[in-house]
């Protein structure tokens, strides 16, 4: 057990689970927005499976952050659009199917990179069961990209190079390795910024392998660690639109709300 | 490309034909075969291409003649 699971977690930790839960928070969203414009019925049908999943972690990672003393209001209803602290890659829809498929996968499979570094026991069992739901976003996605990458491999080309960037400045600094990254030294953590980022360029490098497809080179320079901010993993102030945070919020229908 | 989807409740029991996805390949089918038909606690549940099914035709046969 990690010494830190009564005491409370170290203040990075705390900025981590944010970063993951807001995340997936806008993932649920992204799924939602596209889960009756996919291809198939069948994209659809997993597509709405996915946001539900999503929100449904959200629930459980809401919950350990008010544990941690994150106010409960903040969290659900009163944030800004630039307190979020989700992934750059989500904070616009994406414009056509190929490109949101990029943009669901690389992050997607971040999240879930992020989440499973987690050593800690709050943690334990919660994330074998998010496991359980991800391995079907993942397969899907992985799916979705092997055969986009035959029939529309420009797109895809893209696309990866778009959300590339993000996604490794996202992540974190390469400068993060197992020797220097803060949470793995306070034991939150089992596994490096760097270590996730190698992990995730290696596993598009290997999808793409026998396809036209390449995939962004892992530029350690991005992001540059003296510009990354930690609570919200970005180098910029960009952030989700307002009217998202609208729907996220439930503003437009607050009247209706079960009291 | 069409997919069959079989399923069992229990170990043992018959499949039964629980539906169609369609998918343009097997990874995909599997993924959409379990996120369509997962209303059930399925011990089992599997995927067939259209074109992999054989058809069962009567023919005729020496000595014999079509039914």
């Amino acid at each position: 057990m990690n010494a830190e699971a009564e005491t409370g977690w170290p203040e990075a930790a705390v900025d981590y689970v944010q970063a993951i839960a807001d995340t997936k928070l806008l993932l649920g969203q992204r799924y939602g927005e596209w889960m009756l414009k996919g291809p198939h019925l069948e994209d659809n049908i997993s597509g709405a499976s996915n946001a539900q999943d999503e929100i449904g972690q959200v629930r459980q990672l809401f919950r350990l952050l008010k544990q941690q003393g994150v106010d409960e209001e903040w969290l659900e209803s009163e944030r800004a659009p630039e307190e979020y602290a989700n992934a750059p890659t989500l904070d616009e829809e994406a414009e056509n199917w190929p490109t949101f498929v990029v943009q669901a996968a690389l992050t997607d499979r971040t999240a879930w990179l992020l989440l499973d570094a987690i050593d800690h026991d709050d943690f334990t069992g919660m994330v074998q069961k998010m496991g359980e739901d991800e391995y079907f976003h993942l397969e899907h996605q992985d799916g979705r990209l092997e055969t986009l990458a035959e029939s529309q491999p420009d797109a895809v080309e893209a696309a990866l190079e778009r959300y590339f960037p993000q996604i490794l400045t996202f992540i974190g600094p390469a400068t993060y390795d197992q020797a220097s990254d803060p949470l793995v030294n306070a034991g939150f953590t089992d596994r490096s910024v760097a270590d996730i980022r190698g992990a995730l360029h290696e596993h598009y490098v290997e999808l793409f392998a026998s396809t036209d497809v390449s995939v962004p080179p892992l530029d350690g320079d991005v992001p540059d660690p003296d510009q990354w901010d930690a609570k919200r993993r970005r180098t910029d102030d960009g952030h989700v639109e307002a009217s998202v945070v609208d729907q996220l919020q439930g503003v437009s229908n607050k009247e209706y709300v079960i009291e | 490309m069409k997919y069959h989807v079989f399923t069992r409740v229990n170990a043992g029991d018959d499949l039964i034909h629980a539906g169609t996805v369609q998918a343009d390949s097997d990874r995909l089918a599997r993924i959409y075969a379990y996120r369509t038909y997962d209303e059930e606690d399925w011990e089992f549940i599997g995927v067939v291409r259209e074109e992999n099914l054989l058809e069962v035709k009567t023919e005729a046969i020496a000595g014999g003649y079509p039914q």
